[in-house]
């Protein structure tokens, strides 16, 4: 967690009881539930068009195996393949883009960071705890929507490799959520120096669904993009995820790619730390 | 001036649009790396389908799009539209074009670029007739998608709120950048009459490419007309439930 300058993290009492830390992020966290519920209309349709997307994209799949006439492309058969689209889909849409960190970037330029700085929680943990409860919501009702595709395509649709391969996959899932915050959340502290962010995390979204492997597996591109692709941090959002899925990684390599992935967390939080202490003290407190 | 203001944000969105043509051009290369076709299309047809593609969206996106899809949906909301209403200029024109940063045309160079390339490696017979033809089809393509943004835009003047709705018709539109007669069954009737995504980059790539009959390119430009006329009517409905809230 990022230090506050002004305050120390004092905890707060409320009818004699203190209230602790993890107590407050878990409001932070449930008010995000209650929020997204108001929004129900347009929750639903974000679901929808998230669907149509990936449904979209196995039928071009499907097209393309059909047409290509042998059982593997790339390594990949046509079973595998659905379940990779439709995986990186469900990962892609409801984990990944759903979530932007606009908020961080407005409240620097709207001037209500302010009263967020005087609140007894660090704004920065309000936004963490914010951008991982509507990513477990989503997820979590984005999972039900795509039941239904799952549904269509069972006949596709593989089952994880093994039980420890599953409970892999569940880790570096949410390995790749933390580490997908980090990476919005740095370019949306720029708010203290641009006037908006809009547009870098635009262009960050777009190279981190075709580096990352939301539509395609990266081993499909050629050898030296893949070599550099997998240089950044984009490949463990996804392409790391829905391999560990599928078992095409062997056991042994996984606790290696977990780390990287580790490290990655790690430096971007020292990343976010800098930044934010510098900019800070850029603060204008612009409109309030 | 007021297009000043909106500059460096629109800018990144323009780089990251190019940013991902290029990705996307990576993506097509490494699929055809490993067929050698989708359907029937080779991979310069593809390409030429997916360079059409990001003209129209492109056109589609420094002009009227972010008007009428972003912007009108504010005015409604605020009450703004009045000062609009009683200036002496079409109301829907105004609205449509509000903000055109001609500096934004600039980026426009890659993607000609990147479609002449492809014309330069597609080997077909060219001719000057089809070459016309398929202009006026990317106008088609550009009229057609007017109407269903204005459409979606006037659903605001009852629910004040179309973004969700927007945000649908900006995935769906990106089928539109795959050659959809590869698509079986109820898709393809669904892209062919009732979305007809095909008018945007499919049908003018087959006329490139002579492929296309000329019942086909009939039915484009009627279609557009019908979507058109919808479009616009739903506009004047709309309109005459303004609230003008807030002033």
């Amino acid at each position: 967690m990022l230090p506050n300058r002004n305050l120390k993290a004092t905890p707060a009492h409320v009818d004699g009881m203190s209230i602790t830390p993890i107590v407050k992020f878990w409001c932070v966290f449930k008010l995000v539930w209650i929020e997204r519920m108001v929004y129900r209309l347009n929750f639903f349709l974000e679901i929808l068009s998230g669907i149509i997307s990936s449904l979209i994209v196995v039928f071009l799949w499907l097209a393309i195996y059909r047409s290509a006439g042998s059982g593997l492309i790339g390594g990949y058969s046509v079973k595998e393949m659905v379940t990779y689209l439709l995986g990186a889909g469900l990962i892609n849409t409801f984990i990944l883009t759903t979530a932007e960190n606009p908020e961080t970037s407005q409240s620097i330029q709207d001037g209500t960071l302010s009263t967020m700085l005087i609140k007894p929680i660090s704004p920065y943990g309000i936004w963490f705890m914010r951008d991982l409860g509507s990513k477990a919501f989503l997820f979590l009702l984005g999972l039900l929507g795509y039941m239904c595709v799952f549904f269509f395509f069972r006949d596709y649709v593989l089952p994880p490799s093994s039980p420890g391969y599953f409970l892999l996959f569940l880790l570096s899932m949410i390995l790749a959520a933390i580490l997908q915050f980090l990476l919005f959340e740095v370019l949306s502290l720029l708010a203290f120096w641009l006037e908006n962010t809009f547009g870098i995390r635009f262009t960050m979204r777009v190279i981190m669904e075709v580096v990352g492997g939301a539509i395609i597996p990266v081993s499909f591109f050629p050898e030296i993009l893949q070599d550099i692709f997998m240089l950044l941090p984009f490949p463990y959002l996804i392409y790391l995820p829905m391999r560990i899925y599928l078992g095409k990684i062997s056991i042994g390599q996984v606790p290696l790619e977990l780390l990287t992935a580790g490290v990655w967390i790690m430096g971007l939080v020292i990343l976010n730390v800098m930044t934010w202490k510098k900019g800070i003290r850029h603060y204008v407190a612009m409109g309030d | 001036m007021r297009q000043m203001a909106y500059r460096p944000q629109f800018f990144m969105m323009i780089v990251g649009k190019i940013v991902r043509i290029g990705l996307l051009f990576f993506f097509f290369q490494a699929v055809f790396l490993k067929v050698d076709r989708i359907g029937h299309w080779t991979y310069y047809e593809v390409l030429l389908l997916f360079a059409t593609f990001h003209i129209v969206d492109y056109l589609m996106s420094v002009t009227f799009h972010r008007n009428l899809a972003f912007h009108l949906p504010q005015l409604i909301q605020t009450g703004e539209l009045d000062t609009r209403m009683i200036m002496p200029l079409n109301l829907l024109f105004l609205l449509s074009f509000e903000m055109i940063d001609f500096i934004d045309l600039l980026s426009f160079l890659p993607s000609l670029g990147f479609l002449a390339y492809v014309l330069c490696r597609l080997q077909f017979a060219f001719s000057w007739i089809h070459a016309l033809a398929y202009v006026l089809l990317l106008v088609n393509a550009l009229l057609f998608l007017f109407g269903i943004v204005l459409i979606i835009a006037t659903i605001s003047f009852w629910t004040t709120q179309s973004f969700g709705l927007a945000r649908i018709f900006d995935n769906l539109l990106k089928i539109g950048r795959y050659p959809l007669d590869i698509f079986e069954g109820v898709l393809r009737t669904v892209f062919v009459y009732f979305l007809p995504l095909v008018l945007i980059a499919q049908i003018p790539s087959q006329v490139l490419l002579a492929t296309l009959s000329l019942k086909s390119m009939l039915y484009a430009f009627s279609i557009t007309g019908v979507f058109l006329f919808v479009a616009i009517s739903f506009w004047k409905m709309g309109l005459k439930n303004y609230l003008s809230a807030s002033t």
